[in-house]
């Protein structure tokens, strides 16, 4: 069969012009996570996200609802201090702000709980600050018991994150291992602990 | 008469128009597109760079990302963008905008790696037949290596050790993977890595895995400071190796030789300063398209004897017959001798990294595959180019237009692949110096680019003090 010659020519043309317009760049769009929901629901990195700690935490805080701890709070008068100290990110992901916002759920739970009376974050910081001296004023896991018995709580939260990441040729996978823990300052005893494991993978 | 005579001339121009057309547009399309490779992107970066302008740079960098601040990250970093990022952040780092830097390699190093695990079968075979820079981009590994550690220097200078401990475990997490899947075991990048990791757990408390950090970087070459620390650092902790234990000396009482002797008292007052210089550009690659009877000459070592027979045959037309590769250009500086003084004394700085000569190591490795999927390329074109033109009719003068034209634009499309990470020192230098309580000024210069910086030494306290001279 013979080919048209100048069809074939102009589709040949045509080609090129079409591939260069269609690569040329697709507007993006701001999408509201109200109007779409779905946007939350996908994974898009191996870090964590809103529905990792909303799960985590829907786990972990019905857990506390029920634990002997919560009962004794329930029954203490007046309520106790509690102080609520930073997770201990022992990770290979800069999830520091996601381990922040949900130590800052677990604190707005705290304080509808009405069992406890929640140090504010404001003072604490100030605390680490004095502890610590200005040179380094940064939160130390290792004085907590210290910052908790200036600041007058007789407990205080916190949590740390461990991981193993691995990676092949083509995958990258994060395992999390999420420990949530209630200390008696006096003593360092742990209180009440939860653990929760999340996994992400890149693939 | 003369009239219609007149319209059919006119007639018959404009049906030849309209074959000759779509040839035009052929030809035309890749540079309506403008496409001239990353090292173009790059050019007025570098340009900004070479004149000692690194705020030019950022902002040459900010245009072709198409974001208006260097505050912000182009709405798109899952493809060649990424790239441009770790330019920037690289030059922030230079330009002591640490915070700024450490987002920018954090963006760039998750975009990287999923580019990399993004990578299939379809980009090699698009390389191979259509353009060298159509694959997704596949980071050399001392490029992924040097994320995590410019960046743990970013945690360090920024005295944030849980961020740099986080950076640490990146870099093992890619050198596992090097090391235990892609059998890469000494990358000399991992030496200075190391050496950072192991000073971040050494000021984290952390004895025995700073301990083991610094073995690694004592695999390497240059590390001479590292023999104080780790003798100071030792008798706290467990962790021992054949290296660690010939540095105490242990094992070899009787051996007058033996470099390691009393461990240093601990608790005395001082604290410790950490010099990190960077210093010159590594080379970057730069497109070139030469005829093909040249690359038989300049790559024979490197052609398949089948491939050489082909691309020989096409040599043999004389039309059209370019090869288009990249290169690497000479690098920038690496000869140079940065300074650091400290109270007005000179301090002796020893070399981390060669990160320029490992650049130039790898890409010897990948050359000559790159050259081959260059002339397949130049095959599969003038192949189009004989199917359009048996189409057409072997005499047709359309038809050899049309093969010509084809043959010219894929020529003009294919695009070498001239993406790298151009910003990365091309050496690096260190000092560690244990310094007497009080306030103390460090003056760092490099290749025209000078920091001063007052540091307060108090007991045990420790800073890390960097330039990168990017110039």
């Amino acid at each position: 069969m013979k080919l048209n010659f100048p069809a074939s020519a102009a589709v040949l043309g045509a080609l090129p012009i079409l591939l260069a317009l269609t690569t040329a760049g697709c507007g993006k769009e701001v999408v509201r996570g109200s109007d779409d929901p779905s946007i939350d629901a996908r994974a898009l990195s191996t870090g964590l996200d809103k529905d990792d700690i909303q799960r985590a935490l829907h786990e972990t805080l019905n857990n506390l609802r029920a634990a002997p701890i919560m009962n004794e709070w329930r029954s203490t008068n007046p309520p106790p201090n509690v102080a609520i100290f930073p997770f201990q990110n022992s990770t290979s992901e800069h999830i520091d702000s996601m381990l922040d916002a949900l130590l800052g759920e677990a604190e707005t739970w705290l304080v509808e709980s009405g069992t406890v009376q929640v140090i504010s974050r404001e003072r604490q910081t100030q605390m680490i600050r004095e502890v610590e001296g200005q040179a380094q004023p940064v939160f130390n896991p290792a004085h907590a018991a210290q910052y908790g018995k200036q600041l007058g709580a007789k407990y205080f939260i916190t949590g740390k994150v461990s991981g193993n990441d691995e990676r092949s040729e083509n995958m990258r996978r994060v395992q999390y291992f999420l420990f949530l823990q209630v200390i008696e300052v006096e003593t360092s005893a742990i209180k009440w602990q939860r653990k929760t494991y999340i996994t992400k993978a890149v693939k | 008469m003369a009239r219609t005579s007149r319209i059919e001339r006119a007639r018959r121009l404009l049906a030849r128009a309209r074959r000759v057309l779509p040839v035009v547009a052929l030809v035309a399309t890749p540079w309506l597109t403008g496409c001239g490779g990353h090292s173009a992107r790059t050019l007025e970066m570098r340009t900004a760079l070479d004149a000692g302008n690194a705020k030019g740079a950022i902002k040459a960098l900010d245009d072709e990302l198409d974001v208006k601040d260097p505050k912000d990250l182009p709405a798109d970093i899952k493809g060649d963008n990424a790239i441009l990022v770790l330019d920037r952040a690289s030059i922030q780092q230079g330009a002591g905008e640490f915070p700024l830097s450490k987002r920018d390699f954090e963006a760039a190093d998750k975009s990287i790696d999923m580019l990399d695990l993004a990578r299939n079968a379809a980009d090699s075979i698009g390389e191979y037949v259509f353009s060298g820079s159509v694959g997704r981009y596949q980071a050399p590994p001392y490029e992924k290596l040097m994320i995590n550690t410019l960046n743990m220097l970013n945690y360090l200078e920024t005295k944030d050790l849980n961020g740099a401990r986080i950076e640490a475990r990146r870099l093992s997490v890619i050198q596992k993977y090097y090391r235990e899947s892609l059998d890469q075991k000494n990358n000399p990048v991992l030496g200075l890595g190391s050496m950072l990791a192991g000073f971040t757990y050494e000021k984290s408390g952390e004895t025995d895995e700073a301990l083991r950090y610094y073995d690694e970087a004592l695999a390497f070459t240059g590390f001479g400071t590292l023999g104080e620390s780790v003798r100071r650092l030792a008798p706290q902790g467990s962790y021992r190796s054949p290296r660690i234990k010939a540095l105490l000396g242990e094992g070899e009482k009787d051996d007058k030789t033996a470099p390691g002797g009393p461990a240093p008292a601990a608790n005395d007052d001082t604290g410790e300063v950490l010099f990190v210089v960077g210093y010159g550009r590594v080379a970057h690659k730069i497109p070139n398209r030469i005829p093909i009877g040249l690359a038989l000459t300049y790559f024979a070592g490197s052609i398949q004897p089948h491939d050489a027979a082909a691309a020989n045959k096409l040599a043999a037309q004389g039309l059209v017959t370019w090869i288009n590769f990249p290169s690497l250009a000479p690098g920038r500086g690496k000869w140079d001798i940065p300074g650091c003084q400290l109270d007005g004394r000179y301090v002796q700085l020893e070399e981390a990294v060669d990160v320029d000569r490992e650049v130039r190591t790898e890409w010897k490795k990948i050359e000559g595959k790159i050259i081959v999927s260059a002339i397949t390329r130049l095959i599969a074109r003038a192949a189009v180019g004989q199917g359009i033109q048996t189409a057409a009719g072997r005499d047709n003068i359309i038809g050899i237009l049309a093969s010509l034209g084809t043959q010219a634009t894929l020529t003009a499309l294919d695009t070498p692949d001239t993406r790298s990470w151009e910003t990365l020192p091309a050496r690096v230098a260190v000092a560690r110096m244990r310094l007497p309580p009080g306030r103390h000024t460090v003056v760092i210069d490099a290749r025209g680019w000078k920091r001063t910086q007052d540091v307060v030494v108090e007991k045990n306290s420790w800073q890390v003090v960097s330039l990168m001279a990017l110039r």
